[in-house]
């Protein structure tokens, strides 16, 4: 075994996996002060969303006259058929929003009826919002068993293998989606500092009440914020897909690196989810090379719990600290 | 203020009358005495209900066959469903319920062989006739259990000499990593210990684990002439389309795969192209009394046109059934000790995974089943086709633990580490 | 006011201790209804099935451990996803124990041993998470954590090297076997099995309610609800924070051990499944629904949902996880108290409506006397 290459390479995935499974749910936390403990399950419904829409879902709902992905070229097809799993989980994100996180929908239903709003906001009420997802999830695995079944029919994995070190080889579309996961946190970080939107969310992050006397309209931002986080876990949904196996209690596999990856990383969403990802990711990867699957994942979860312990706030906190001190000295 | 707070501490008073009254709602059940009743168990919904429909929705026929034919002794049958929902606790209550409340004369349960351990306690307590017909690791002796499905020995001893013969001797192991996949993977060193063949390498895989690139790389440094594998649930099945997509194609034997969770319908070819499993029963297995027109498929499929798959677990199910059927017919009556004493006696079937002519027996000894075993073979475009096939017949306790319960009354699960220096 | 209190003695003293401000019921029209409702439970055995009884034992037992949330969660304001951990550790060390050590004496051991182990590894994990200064979320996250790992680890011990003396680990499988709970020397003389068994679950929840209930409305009990309201003030106050959570978290730990004990003597099994992730949401579902800053909430939330669940897995099986989860939602976004409370308030609130209407029946004084 060529320790170092064979490292190398196994590293990616690893970080591919924990960075895909967090970003949703940094957003989310970070910015609106909810835990969605359905996260999981935002991912299975971008990566059902995908799997239906890749297998012809789309041509059999009513008013559409041709099944859209299947009339595209066949290299497309796939790319496609993730967009519409992205833009699906956004979409039910943002009916989960309206319902039960900011609770518009009832208190507009319950002004009509009975005159006075009956459901209080979740932003910020960590506790109650673990709770109310968590009723999400439950809901959401059970319903989509049975509307569908125990499993879909899978799509294949696309690309070809790479080969590398002594006769090793691994699946090429595992490479990529190391590829897609950094790109992901550089858009995020452009979202962030370059567009309008960004700069209302972090404003928002930093003090509401004030961002609200300033003019931001706190709850459209909200309201975009989980859009986005769901979006982001309807693409790990889709990105997913081919790999894994389509069964409804799959966002299980994720929820776990989710967590640990966004205390792990602290505040900064970009900067943490980063450095999480890279930490654990390589954690993860040498453990399970050396001594198998298992010993990789109670590693991770044992330097998760020591993070958790000696750096309380997260390792972007670390990096602001260090951040500082170079101010200073300079 | 005086009102308002009686109304108040009344209601939570009340309501925890209320909650005390729904909690004893527990009232009637007895059918009529003159019918035969049948306790099914099996998963509908949960994580093991992709396995355990099947074996629900051919239980069902089995009993509605019997039924069409006259019941048993002119009997009919009464059956009592409720859905575990692949929880163990649920099993527990619903295993009392149909013990206390339905007095059931025969009862069929569980998928995993967690369930079987977490009820069995309760079923000795009772004495009640207990079948458990999936395939799990051997070794149990218990006088109130039929173990009717096979047994890893015989499973993995069907497949692992065959692909001995055909690949070569080194061999490596991956399993899921609980008790199931370790006492599997004990077989294979006995196995291969028996076949002079080696196994090179050993990994343990956690449940819950479904990203293998770590697994495949260690294969491929490795470098065995063949692969077992005992991988386990839906997690596991991700393994089959990456090691594709990654490019290993080496051929992998297995007790788990396809029979179970007709992974070669659900995965795009070629994920389980050359994998080989040792089975007693799959959809495809080529034998009159399955594929015939009107044979077990068909009916099947007649009954239950929805259903994806009909999987190895079913048919240990139906035929289990129909061996109770015969059990009861030469004892005269459902009497629990006496039917059991009835199987005992050596009770034979025709089951569908033999061929014709031959039928299948229930080990008066062991209360296990020598089955007749097949190999059967997924290509690149997911066809299965049979490539060996005999009895095996299960030798662990009946040979070499000596379990023998028409003599001695047992309850107890035996392990290969015990018996066999290969296996520790 | 000195004489009263001597004159009224111990029993006096009891009453004022079980009473104050952060529990409920106080009138005497609510003892009177729980002492009803006690009775109707004492007298269960009598008019229910067998099954019914031991299902209710069951149930009971599963109480204390909603109750040892309630206690870390609703009264100091810490979430803890790992209730279950020491719950399952405490049913596993028991199960060690007594089958190992023959007899009522193995098993008698066994119930100290594992409250006793449950206890330290709570306090090992409290100290290690409020003296290392992880806070709210973080802890939640933690604990969560924690249990994941001792279920990875828990699922991997088949074989022969996981066994301790006489009892194998079992892994995945699980340990079975493991005697019920028995007093005595030698022979016992009083088997926990069945009616037994629901008895002593049912005294061990009525036992642990009332010491709650002075518990909480002591001077201690003031301190830990000021921590849930406002943990930095407290300190400021000049409270040790760190050792109040500590010293509940640790009694958490206790007593969802002694719920472990009583729960594996009913199963006479325990397996890694408890510790799913479905079964660490459990308490806190039992707990959300039925009221968090109460002690009478989940008591009846945990029997309620419980009995449902098997209900409608008898009768519904598809449904009823949707069911439960539906019941989660609607009560976090319409009754974010709980249950109990928004009943009480429900109540309240009929009652003001009526009293708008009438103008009858408002004058009269009752002569009760309420706190």
């Amino acid at each position: 075994m060529a320790p170092g290459v064979d490292l190398l390479v196994q590293f990616f995935p690893s970080f591919a996996k924990i960075v895909l499974a967090a970003t949703g749910l940094a957003i989310i936390f970070g910015i609106m002060g909810v835990i969605n403990l359905a996260h999981g399950e935002f991912i299975m419904v971008g990566a059902y969303a995908t799997t239906l829409a890749y297998n012809g879902a789309l041509g059999a709902l009513p008013l559409v006259p041709v099944d859209p992905i299947g009339v595209l070229p066949g290299a497309v097809q796939l790319p496609a058929a993730m967009l519409t799993g992205v833009l699906v989980t956004a979409l039910f994100g943002l009916v989960v929003e309206r319902t039960v996180i900011s609770g518009a929908v009832p208190n507009w239903i319950a002004e009509r009826t009975i005159g006075r709003p009956v459901v209080k906001p979740m932003y910020d009420r960590l506790l109650d919002s673990m709770v109310a997802t968590w009723g999400i999830s439950l809901i959401m695995v059970q319903l989509v068993r049975n509307l569908y079944g125990n499993s879909l029919n899978g799509i294949g994995i696309p690309f070809g293998q790479f080969s590398y070190g002594n006769g090793l080889s691994i699946s090429t579309y595992k490479l990529v989606l190391a590829g897609v996961a950094a790109l992901v946190l550089l858009l995020l970080y452009v979202v962030f500092v370059r567009t309008d939107y960004g700069m209302r969310a972090r404003a928002t992050i930093q003090n509401e009440g004030m961002a609200k006397s300033l003019g931001v309209d706190t709850e459209r931002t909200y309201m975009a914020t989980f859009a986005l986080g769901s979006g982001l876990a309807g693409l790990t949904g889709a990105l997913y897909a081919p790999l894994q196996t389509i069964v409804p209690g799959m966002g299980g596999g994720f929820l776990v690196e989710a967590f640990v990856a966004v205390v792990v990383g602290g505040a900064s969403v970009v900067v943490g989810t980063l450095l999480a990802g890279g930490l654990l990711g390589f954690v993860y990867a040498l453990f399970a090379n050396v001594w198998g699957t298992f010993a990789g994942r109670i590693m991770l979860l044992v330097v998760a719990i020591l993070v958790i312990r000696f750096v309380p706030q997260g390792l972007s906190s670390l990096v602001e600290r260090i951040r500082d001190r170079w101010a200073e000295v300079s | 203020m005086t009102k308002r707070v009686d109304r108040r501490k009344f209601l939570a008073g009340g309501a925890s009358i209320a909650t005390a009254g729904l909690a004893g709602c527990a009232l009637m059940g007895g059918g009529s005495s003159d019918t035969i009743k049948l306790g099914i168990l099996e998963d509908q919904s949960g994580n093991f209900a992709l396995v355990g429909s099947p074996k629900h929705k051919a239980s069902l026929l089995a009993i509605e066959e019997i039924n069409n034919d006259g019941g048993i002794n002119g009997q009919q049958i009464e059956y009592y469903d409720p859905d575990p929902q692949s929880s163990n606790d649920r099993y527990l209550e619903l295993t009392r319920r149909m013990v206390q409340q339905r007095d059931v004369d025969a009862l069929w349960a569980g998928y995993s062989s967690a369930t079987r351990e977490t009820i069995r306690p309760y079923i000795d307590q009772q004495d009640q006739l207990y079948f458990y017909t999936t395939q799990y690791e051997g070794g149990v002796c218990d006088k109130n259990v039929f173990a009717v499905g096979p047994t890893a020995r015989q499973q993995l001893g069907s497949v692992l000499p065959y692909l001995v013969e055909e690949y070569g001797p080194r061999i490596y192991t991956i399993a899921a990593d609980y008790n199931f996949g370790q006492l599997s993977a004990d077989w294979v060193k006995v196995l291969a210990d028996e076949n002079d063949a080696e196994v090179i390498g050993e990994e343990f895989i956690p449940l819950s684990n479904s990203q293998f690139s770590s697994t495949i790389n260690r294969i491929q440094d490795a470098d065995p002439d063949f692969v077992m594998s005992m991988l386990v649930g839906q997690n596991h099945t991700s393994f089959y389309e990456q090691k594709a997509s990654a490019g290993l194609d080496i051929p992998i034997g297995t007790s788990t795969a396809m029979a179970q969770g007709y992974e070669h319908l659900r995965l795009d070819p070629p994920a389980m192209a050359n994998i080989y499993a040792g089975v007693n029963y799959m959809q495809e297995i080529p034998t009159n009394r399955n594929t015939r027109d009107g044979g077990f498929v068909d009916r099947y499929y007649d009954m239950w046109p929805d259903a994806p798959y009909l999987n190895e677990e079913a048919e240990n199910n139906y035929f289990s059934i129909y061996m109770y059927k015969r059990a009861v017919e030469q004892a005269g009556t459902t009497d629990q000790e006496e039917v059991k004493a009835a199987l005992e006696s050596g009770i034979t079937y025709p089951a569908p995974e033999a061929p014709d002519g031959e039928e299948i027996k229930l080990v008066p000894e062991t209360h296990h089943v020598n089955h007749h075993m097949w190999v059967m073979r997924a290509d690149e475009n997911h066809n299965v086709e049979a490539v060996d096939d005999r009895v095996i017949d299960e030798t662990f306790l009946k040979d070499t633990v000596g379990c023998d319960l028409t003599s001695k009354d047992e309850e107890k699960q035996y392990t290969p580490q015990d018996y066999y220096e290969e296996a520790g | 006011m000195a004489t009263d209190a001597d004159s009224a003695g111990v029993l006096g003293r009891f009453v004022d201790a079980i009473h104050g401000p952060n529990t409920m019921g106080e009138s005497r029209r609510f003892w009177a209804a729980f002492g009803v409702v006690a009775l109707l439970m004492v007298t269960f055995p009598l008019y229910m099935l067998e099954s019914a009884v031991t299902n209710m034992s069951q149930y009971l037992a599963l109480t204390l451990l909603a109750l040892s949330l309630a206690v870390v969660w609703g009264f100091t304001g810490v979430l803890s996803f790992g209730q279950v951990a020491f719950f399952a550790v405490a049913g596993y060390t028991y199960g060690i124990v007594g089958i190992n050590v023959a007899g009522p004496l193995g098993t008698m051991a066994g119930l100290f041993v594992a409250v006793g182990v449950a206890a330290l590894f709570a306090a090992v994990l409290g100290y290690f998470m409020f003296y290392g200064g992880v806070s709210d979320v973080y802890v939640t996250i933690m604990t969560l954590v924690v249990v994941l790992v001792l279920k990875t680890f828990l699922d991997q011990t088949a074989g022969d090297k996981w066994t301790i003396g006489e009892a194998a680990l079992g892994g995945f499988n699980g340990m079975p076997g493991i005697p019920d709970l028995a007093l005595g020397i030698g022979e016992p003389f009083l088997v926990f099995d069945d009616f037994t068994l629901f008895y002593a679950a049912l005294l061990a929840l009525l036992v642990t309610y009332l010491g709650l209930r002075a518990l909480l409305n002591s001077d201690y009990g003031r301190v830990m609800v000021a921590i849930r309201e406002d943990e930095d003030r407290t300190e400021m106050l000049g409270y040790d924070v760190k050792r109040v959570k500590l010293t509940v978290f640790t009694f958490g730990g206790a007593l969802a051990g002694l719920s472990g004990v009583l729960y594996v003597t009913y199963f006479n099994y325990i397996s890694p499944s408890e510790l799913s992730l479905t079964a660490a949401s459990l308490p806190v579902i039992w707990v959300a629904v039925g009221g968090r800053k109460t002690l009478l909430g989940p008591i009846v939330a945990t029997v309620a949902i419980e009995r449902l669940g098997l209900f409608l897995s008898v009768n519904v099986g598809d449904w009823a996880f949707v069911i439960n989860g539906l019941l989660l939602l609607v009560i976090v976004l319409l009754l974010p108290e709980g249950l109990v409370p928004g009943l009480r308030d429900l109540v309240s609130w009929i009652g003001d409506r009526r009293d708008e209407g009438g103008t009858d029946d408002t004058t009269e004084p009752s002569g009760e006397v309420i706190e």
